[in-house]
């Protein structure tokens, strides 16, 4: 379901591979991106430019993500749509994921602090 | 006043193929923030439904009824039949109040924040709940009130 592409230094760019990111396919998502992340990749993007529509279920999949990757590394978004953005900002998510406009500006932004 | 009905069994396949459908068939009523608040409302209803309701019975059907009025739009949700009353209003935990790093325990704080109204009782042999957006007005400038 997910698309990775690295970027360097060691920065992990994840699309979900789905247009929507909901209960049906929530647990896949996680259960692929813990994948990458017990393989070593610690420094994650998720880009969620093709994603129109995020329910708690997905986004509860994304909290296990940044759950799973806690003081190893760190986890950004990037891409939201303006209904995604809606859903992070009435959860509170905007205060616990940074959030970048692009997937360019998160991977400059991860590189420089690193 | 437009009315459809649907039905669909008690699977996260049909459920999210039918939160798909009516959310792009509401969207140009309802204004962009309302058919989102509409389409999340509905999802984590019928998510709810699949996943707590008759979880051993795939094929146990729901129904699901949307009412386009004037000034508001309906969504009727009924369980299957046989299901257990759960009122989502006397068990929803405020989203202020939600961890921010729970996995789970958003869904009903979803519904009781982004629907204009919510309503549950019985229906018949039914659970039915009862789900009302205002349709956004929208000012000279483009913008929804």
């Amino acid at each position: 379901m997910i698309h990775s592409k690295t970027h360097d230094p060691n920065i992990t760019v994840i699309g979900p591979g789905a247009e929507r990111l909901t209960a049906m396919n929530a647990k896949v998502f996680k259960d692929e991106v813990t994948d990458l992340i017990n393989g070593g990749a610690t420094q994650l993007i998720v880009d969620f430019k093709d994603v129109s529509f995020l329910d708690s279920s997905g986004l509860g999949a994304l909290v296990g993500v940044l759950k799973k990757i806690g003081h190893r590394g760190e986890l950004s978004v990037s891409g939201l749509s303006n209904d995604v953005k809606q859903m992070f900002r009435i959860c509170r998510m905007d205060r616990v994921f940074k959030v970048y406009d692009d997937v360019d500006s998160a991977v400059q932004s991860m590189a420089e602090s690193q | 006043m437009i009315t459809s009905r649907h039905q669909v069994q008690n699977t996260l396949e049909q459920v999210d193929q039918l939160v798909k459908f009516l959310a792009a068939r509401i969207r140009v009523a309802l204004g962009p923030d309302t058919a989102f608040r509409f389409e999340l409302c509905l999802s984590e209803a019928l998510t709810n439904i699949v996943k707590h309701a008759k979880p051993n019975d795939r094929k146990g059907l729901i129904d699901v009824i949307t009412t386009d009025r004037d000034d508001t739009v309906l969504v009727e949700i009924f369980d299957p039949v046989g299901t257990e009353a759960f009122d989502p209003r006397n068990h929803a935990t405020d989203l202020e109040n939600v961890d921010s790093l729970a996995e789970k325990g958003r869904g009903l704080g979803l519904i009781m924040q982004c629907a204009d109204v919510v309503d549950y009782g019985r229906s018949g042999d039914r659970n039915r709940l009862a789900l009302q957006f205002a349709k956004a007005v929208v000012t000279q400038a483009g913008e929804e009130e």
